[in-house]
């Protein structure tokens, strides 16, 4: 009988296919399917006879500095009941950070049981499948939604489903330095429309008053998409209209027309580098458009009287051109029914009208009841009511940029170009209605 | 059987089992690292290859198979070209930047004068910083509005250029930031190459006339050729895997996506593309073996060892 030996380079040879064999055979990741393979139905779950988790995690970005403010209602919730403990995770820093832990979560698993979900974010999860249709939950814990504000819920309905409740609910405001109006001889109010402002930037720049520009467009990463919504809307435009991208008709090109010239024309506007609110806060600027999440950091950090109104329209229509913003908490769909129903039952005491109020009174937010006792609030922050009343002429967002995945990121990228580096408007928006029609088609049109 | 066979046999069984044994050792020692290897190097980077086959969005329990349309996609898209400019312009610049001025450094610092020994740690110390902290403070200095730059050029009436919103400007920014950062580090290994010349080869160039810039571009130039091809591979390789100060001072790419930045940007910007994504990725990892491949196969070559 004859001994069969295995030299070293043998050995290397079997080990390295055995590995190799291994980690293809170990080739994780997604179930490949057919091409236009389509969205499952909604599935609405039945709740009946189920026992909330005793434990819940709820992951926040913490939006407005709110880790503190959440801290206290999660305290409060405790207090209130014994059967079901809440830990907040600081799940990053912005929409986007969460969004990134919570889908890499979906095939890594520890999913929260309850998440922030902005307003670009929600609607790729529904197309996902990895949240839930709150309506059964909805009705199993007793969430009064007739008392929320109508149209912060409308937000997060589709296919006759509610994806979310709105929480952390914001909009754009008109912020100015009452210093530098009070210079340039201008009345104490924001501007009705965008004309009427370029008629007034000419005096705040005659009076010096900003180091930099009469007005400041916010930092065009998150906000360009967001804000311009107003301008576009004023102009008769808009990125869309349902699903047809329209961001590059006649009235989308005027109203980005507009803001170019502000800039390169005019010279009464500048493009902030990174937030327009700080800016103003620290005099370079005398007005910007920011979210009401950053009223309360203005007013702590500004050294002279703030003013806000609405914001401006025109010259095709002035109300209601204010898109809502910020964001709202979800319940994702691969965790346990008992772990949904114990995060149905936080949420409703999250945006109870007390709790609104409460939010709304450390960050700036929205209260998101209708209900809810503002007095106080307004009494504390005379400012916050302008915001509380702007949300009567509020307008939902245009779909291509809450519902286009990487819309917003292109809308960015388009306005950068046009008044960073005085591109062609027209020629641009063309570009940014081929590039999103193309997003629409691959990335949205199969999955709805 | 005769005695040469019974001796043969013998020799044979005694090689064989030390020959297992060997093995059984090698076995031990190598094999959990091994593991540890395929486990989470190879297998990830086959995994990645597999996905750059998929059009998957990120988070998505399905995905179709492409084949090679993503990368189709990608070699025919128009952010390519910009993308590939972008990386090359960024990796050439950092790399070149840091070895030219970490040799100058060295150069200073070979000399031996008082403070030398904290002139040294206070080159290198930017090195061992964490890359988003050295981020954040380089946007307060380059903050066009409240920032340390743009308050120095006010008090001599210029304006603050807009380093985050000009593309190209950004792109000099964090390249700015980056060769900051890595100076020291070629700075060292250039300073370790300087002290292992011999002096008696320096005396000798001396004697035969050679005065200082003869003396560094003959001698010590040639000489320091593997530090050079050292740091090239290592600045290299570093430079098209930089993340981290891209990330905290342009979070939008604006004129700074690089290849691995467009990787990131395609998964986790708000793109949710992973199967392109990992084209992408793939892209950047059959770069990186070529470039290594054509460092150590042709350039080794033109490295003078003593």
């Amino acid at each position: 009988m004859t001994t069969q030996y295995v030299d070293r380079r043998g050995f290397l040879r079997i080990a390295g296919a055995a590995g190799i064999t291994a980690a293809l055979a170990a080739c994780g990741g997604p179930t490949t399917t057919a091409p236009g393979a389509g969205p499952a139905a909604p599935e609405q779950l039945d709740y009946t006879g189920v026992k909330p988790a005793p434990e819940i995690t709820f992951w926040s970005n913490n939006p407005g500095g709110s880790q503190a403010v959440t801290q206290q209602i999660i305290d409060a919730f405790h207090a209130s009941q014994k059967d079901i403990k809440v830990s907040l995770v600081s799940a990053g820093k912005d929409y986007e950070e969460i969004a990134q832990k919570f889908q890499t979560a979906q095939t890594g698993g520890a999913l929260p049981d309850l998440v922030v979900l902005s307003d670009v974010w929600w609607f790729r999860y529904k197309m996902l499948g990895s949240i839930i249709p709150l309506d059964a939950l909805i009705s199993a814990v007793g969430i009064e939604t007739a008392d929320y504000r109508q149209q912060l819920l409308a937000d997060y309905q589709y296919g006759d489903a509610q994806w979310a409740l709105p929480w952390a609910r914001s909009t754009p405001l008109f912020y100015y330095n009452k210093a530098h109006w009070a210079a340039a001889g201008l009345p104490d109010r924001a501007p009705a429309t965008w004309a009427e402002f370029a008629e007034w930037a000419p005096k705040l720049q005659a009076a010096n008053a900003g180091l930099q520009h009469p007005f400041q467009l916010p930092a065009l990463a998150g906000y360009a998409g967001w804000t311009f919504q107003n301008v576009l809307w004023g102009h008769g435009g808009g990125w869309s209209k349902d699903f047809d991208v329209t961001c590059d008709s006649p009235e989308s090109v005027s109203a980005i027309r507009f803001l170019q010239d502000a800039v390169y024309t005019g010279k009464w506007a500048g493009v902030a580098s990174k937030d327009s609110a700080d800016d103003l806060s620290a005099g370079a600027v005398s007005a910007t458009v920011s979210s009401t999440g950053s009223l309360v950091g203005i007013l702590k950090a500004a050294k002279f009287d703030v003013g806000a109104g609405f914001l401006p329209g025109g010259p095709a229509a002035t109300s209601p051109v204010c898109p809502t913003g910020g964001a709202g908490v979800g319940i994702p769909k691969a965790i346990s029914k008992e772990r949904q129903l114990a995060a149905a039952t936080f949420l409703k005491f999250l945006t109870s009208p007390e709790n609104t109020v409460t939010f709304a009174g450390a960050t700036g937010y929205m209260p998101v009841r209708t209900s809810a006792d503002t007095a106080g609030l307004i009494a504390k922050s005379p400012l916050s009511k302008i915001a509380i009343d702007q949300l009567a002429v509020t307008r939902v967002q245009d779909r291509a940029r809450v519902f286009f995945p990487g819309a917003d990121q292109e809308m960015a990228k388009t306005c950068a170009k046009i008044l960073t580096q005085q591109a062609d408007v027209a020629t641009e928006l063309a570009a940014l209605k081929t590039t999103l029609t193309g997003i629409f088609d691959r990335e949205v049109k199969p999955r709805i | 059987m005769s005695w040469e066979d019974g001796l043969a046999a013998t020799t044979r069984r005694r090689f064989g089992q030390r020959e297992r044994h060997d093995f059984l050792v090698f076995l031990a020692l190598a094999a959990p690292n091994i593991l540890l290897i395929v486990a989470f190097t190879y297998r990830p980077v086959l995994n990645n290859i597999y996905f750059s086959t998929l059009d998957w969005t990120l988070g998505a329990a399905t995905a179709v198979q492409v084949g090679f349309g993503n990368y189709v996609e990608f070699f025919t898209s128009s952010d390519f070209t910009q993308v590939a400019t972008v990386t090359a312009v960024f990796t050439a610049a950092t790399v070149g930047g840091s070895m030219v001025l970490g040799l100058l450094v060295a150069l200073a610092l070979h000399r031996r004068m008082p403070g030398s020994g904290f002139a040294r740690a206070a080159v290198f110390s930017p090195y061992v910083l964490s890359g988003v902290g050295v981020g954040l403070v380089w946007l307060f200095i380059f903050d066009p509005v409240i920032g340390v730059l743009a308050g120095l050029l006010r008090m001599i009436g210029l304006p603050s250029p807009q380093w985050f919103n000009d593309p190209s400007l950004a792109l000099a920014m964090v390249i700015i930031v980056y060769i900051w950062k890595n100076v020291g580090y070629a700075a060292v290994i250039y300073l370790a190459g300087l002290q292992a010349i011999p002096q008696d080869l320096r005396e000798a160039i001396a004697l035969d006339g050679a005065g200082p810039w003869r003396t560094f571009r003959s001698l010590v130039l040639p000489l320091l050729s593997p530090t050079t091809f050292f740091l090239l591979i290592t600045s290299v390789l570093s430079s098209l895997q930089a993340f981290d100060i891209i990330r905290i001072m342009t979070p939008l790419g604006t004129g700074t996506t690089t290849l691995i930045y467009e990787a990131y940007l395609q998964a986790f910007g708000g793109y949710n593309r992973a199967g392109y994504s990992a084209t992408v990725s793939t892209v950047l990892f059959a770069l990186l073996v070529v470039l290594t491949l054509v460092q150590v196969l042709v350039l080794e070559r033109r490295v003078h060892y003593r």
